[in-house]
């Protein structure tokens, strides 16, 4: 595993990771997202021949691209936006990749501010947002 | 008064009346546990100590463990489907700040109320104040934006 990133070395804007990362929206990360959140809807039980995705698991895909930044454990999560511009059905990768936008101290805190994406394989945009996150103590 | 989610999540279809300034959001209730916290790191694959190890997060900022930020995100989705039929899925957006943490053994609420309908790229939209609470700790503090199709009459 790469080393952590320090905070005094992230530069606005920087992409990360370098090359999308992918996330494969499968029926085992959706089962597991939707048991762990006691989310019973029946919006995504199997319709139709195709299975419909919860759009947050946004919640789990942002952490496969928050591991690509390299920031040390420790780091808090104190902002989220996040545009849902289409449904996700199982079976569909996502291209996911992060740009830093800002970074500023506030209250001795050293935050870090990005916009990500998710496409889909066909490149068309799934989901954008925005991150602000505190950054873990440096290791 | 906020309706039980149970009974929202039974309305089928969109409903456009719903989409009114002044409309209170259905509640979605949450005993959050360390066990529904582990659950989510093992779901998402954020083992960050804060969440999970009691010995690391006891020198931490909060002297405990807390739940993932993107948890309660995940409530606020749920419910947001729930008022929807699902339409939150296909185009809502939702933008907060977390401002007080969630611990293992918290009541967690979150509703909503609808602060005003207005037009957002050609096409009506409620924005939607969200409320997040522990007893009288607020969580999170943010909108939620969704479009709809207006009615159209004959």
């Amino acid at each position: 595993m790469e080393a952590y990133l320090r905070y005094e070395d992230v530069e606005i804007g920087s992409v990360y990771p370098p090359e999308p990362v992918l996330f494969e929206i499968g029926d085992g990360n959706v089962d597991a997202f939707l048991a762990a959140t006691g989310n019973e809807s029946d919006l995504y039980d199997e319709r139709h021949g195709a299975r419909r995705a919860p759009s947050m698991i946004a919640s789990v895909y942002l952490i496969d691209l928050l591991t690509a930044r390299r920031s040390p454990p420790g780091g808090i999560h104190a902002k989220q936006a996040i545009r849902f511009h289409r449904s996700l059905a199982v079976g569909e990768t996502l291209a996911l990749q992060a740009r830093v936008v800002d970074k500023y101290v506030r209250k001795e805190r050293p935050y870090i501010v990005s916009e990500f994406e998710a496409r889909g394989s066909d490149g068309v945009l799934a989901a954008s947002g925005r991150i602000t996150s505190i950054w873990g103590k440096d290791q | 008064m906020n309706a039980d989610i149970s009974q929202v999540s039974a309305i089928g279809g969109s409903a456009p009346g719903r989409f009114i300034a002044g409309e209170s959001l259905p509640v979605l209730s949450r005993h959050v546990t360390q066990r529904m916290i582990d659950d989510y790191a093992k779901a998402s694959g954020d083992f960050n100590p804060i969440h999970v190890d009691p010995d690391f997060a006891r020198n931490g900022p909060f002297g405990r463990t807390i739940a993932h930020g993107l948890m309660t995100l995940a409530f606020a989705a749920q419910m947001l489907n729930a008022w929807t039929n699902g339409a939150f899925d296909e185009s809502g957006e939702i933008d907060v700040t977390f401002i007080a943490p969630v611990f293992a053994d918290d009541l967690l609420e979150i509703t909503g109320t609808v602060e005003e309908i207005f037009e957002r790229e050609g096409k009506p939209a409620a924005r939607v104040r969200l409320m997040c609470r522990v007893g009288d700790r607020q969580i999170l503090a943010g909108t939620a934006i969704q479009p709809f199709e207006p009615i159209r009459k004959s």
